[in-house]
């Protein structure tokens, strides 16, 4: 089994900030929240699930209650970590302190989380808000470690990341053989766009329930109107943790675009529904409670690809993570292996460094 | 059976660039190419939704590389409707080819338009 998205959290400032650049370590230990931005709404007991997992005692996502907790109790092959509040960094109003703070958690994570362990597979931070920055920051860490399997963007953005101005980020990705996963946070945050679509959310439930999809969509909608697959034939793109039962309504709605607008995406030869086959991936959670109609749900992501385009992922220590018994459990049976593993795989090849019997 | 049908006048036809005429129980557009001059005759129902597809633009196609356009050879009919293109010899819809528009031989005699249909 591969979990495609386990969160990990700086608990010890001090341990991470003696990663920093020692010129900017004063700025970064000033500041709460290390300089990152905060949503204007919390969850309303807590995003991380520190009452409900087994163990107290050590902060939520620390190395050994991931270890023993996402790891050990599924019998997980790998885990992908990603960042948890740091993904945000890509938010902060000065580029100059995302890029210190992208490179500084690059190397805590190689020297305090994949060297401890042998499981556990890194995302590469880097300050997207400065893409050619941001593609050096990509091609040093990736030089320095073979762990490190993609580059983590965080949904919140100033644009869409089909944007010309990101291609620095994606080309750098490619050529260091890195995928890029686009996890939902930091909408409406820092120099972010509201999420949503519509202004600002008043409630937490409404980012989770609109801000968390739409920027989702928004990206996957950009990266194939702009043509960054046909750029990069060999990219592929992961998206968590925004849902996917939008997805089928969302490729009819584009294909059918595509068809009337096409002009203004003339480099667009196949339908966007197929290249979002061959070039992206879905993180299952949160897979949406469809209360009682699972095999309509099931149906219509079929229509859209499924279960090709679908990874586990548990999304470990938050407070709305799914269980990989659950997620097992209403799965069609004959996705199972797929969506627990085989895609993952696929996605990932070589760069996961699985032993294959 | 097909047969010929005189179906307008070729100065008509040129005159306005176009003329919708009624053969049998179907509507035909008869249309003048503007890349070579010569005549097109398709059914006036688009297969999306039955719009009336030959009331649409002849266009230049456009086509490029991500972030630079450039144009097609020829021209291609839109839709007036949703804008699908369809190519003027065979029918075909280019933005979903699994969609054909019925196409019509043309042919001019002593100043008239006769399409086979």
């Amino acid at each position: 089994m591969i979990d495609c998205d386990i969160h990990h959290v700086i608990a010890d400032q001090a341990d991470f900030l003696s990663y920093m650049d020692p010129a900017q370590r004063e700025w970064f230990q000033t500041r709460g929240d290390l300089g990152l931005p905060g949503y204007p709404w919390s969850h309303p007991f807590g995003f991380a699930n520190d009452e409900g997992l087994l163990e107290p005692g050590y902060a939520p996502g620390a190395l050994e209650r991931i270890s023993r907790e996402a790891l050990d109790a599924y019998g997980a092959d790998v885990g992908i970590l990603h960042a948890n509040d740091a993904s945000t960094v890509s938010l902060m109003a000065s580029p100059y302190r995302a890029a210190a703070f992208a490179r500084a958690h690059n190397d805590w994570v190689r020297e305090q989380w994949l060297d401890g362990e042998p499981r556990l597979r890194g995302s590469i931070l880097c300050p997207a808000q400065d893409p050619l920055a941001a593609a050096r920051e990509i091609q040093r860490a990736a030089a320095t470690d073979d762990r490190f399997v993609e580059v983590l963007l965080c949904a919140g953005s100033e644009r869409p990341y089909g944007e010309p101005r990101y291609l620095p980020i994606f080309e750098a990705a490619a050529e260091c053989g890195l995928q890029v996963a686009i996890h939902t946070s930091g909408e409406g945050m820092g120099i972010a766009a509201p999420g949503g679509g519509a202004g600002a959310h008043t409630f937490y439930i409404e980012w989770h329930t609109v801000g968390s999809a739409t920027s989702v969509m928004s990206h996957l909608v950009s990266l194939i109107c702009n043509g960054i697959f046909e750029r990069l034939p060999t990219l592929k793109v992961m998206l968590l943790e925004g849902g996917v039962a939008w997805l089928p309504g969302l490729l009819w709605r584009l294909d059918t675009n595509w068809r009337g607008l096409r002009a203004e995406v003339p480099w667009l030869e196949r339908r966007p529904s197929e290249i979002m086959r061959d070039h992206v991936r879905f993180s299952t959670q949160p897979l949406e409670h469809t209360d009682g109609h699972d095999s309509l749900l099931f149906e219509m992501l079929e229509a859209a690809g499924a279960p090709d385009i679908l990874c586990f992922a548990s999304d470990y220590p938050h407070w709305d993570w799914d269980d990989p018994k659950f997620v097992i459990n209403r799965l069609p049976k004959a996705w199972r292996a797929k969506v627990m593993h085989e895609n993952a795989a696929a996605f990932y090849g070589d760069k996961l460094g699985l032993v294959t019997a | 059976m097909r047969e010929w049908h005189d179906v307008a006048s070729l100065e008509h036809v040129i005159r306005d660039g176009r003329a919708i005429v009624r053969v049998g129980g179907r509507e035909i557009g008869v249309l003048v190419d503007p890349s070579d001059g010569s005549l097109k005759a398709l059914r006036n129902r688009c297969p999306h939704v039955g719009s009336p597809l030959c009331r649409g633009t002849l266009r230049t196609r456009e086509s490029g590389t991500p972030g630079a356009y450039s144009l097609e050879e020829g021209k291609v009919l839109r839709c007036p409707h949703h804008g699908w293109e369809f190519d003027l010899v065979s029918g075909v819809c280019l933005d979903d080819p699994g969609m054909r528009v019925a196409v019509y031989e043309v042919k001019v005699l002593g100043g008239r338009v006769h399409v086979l249909a």
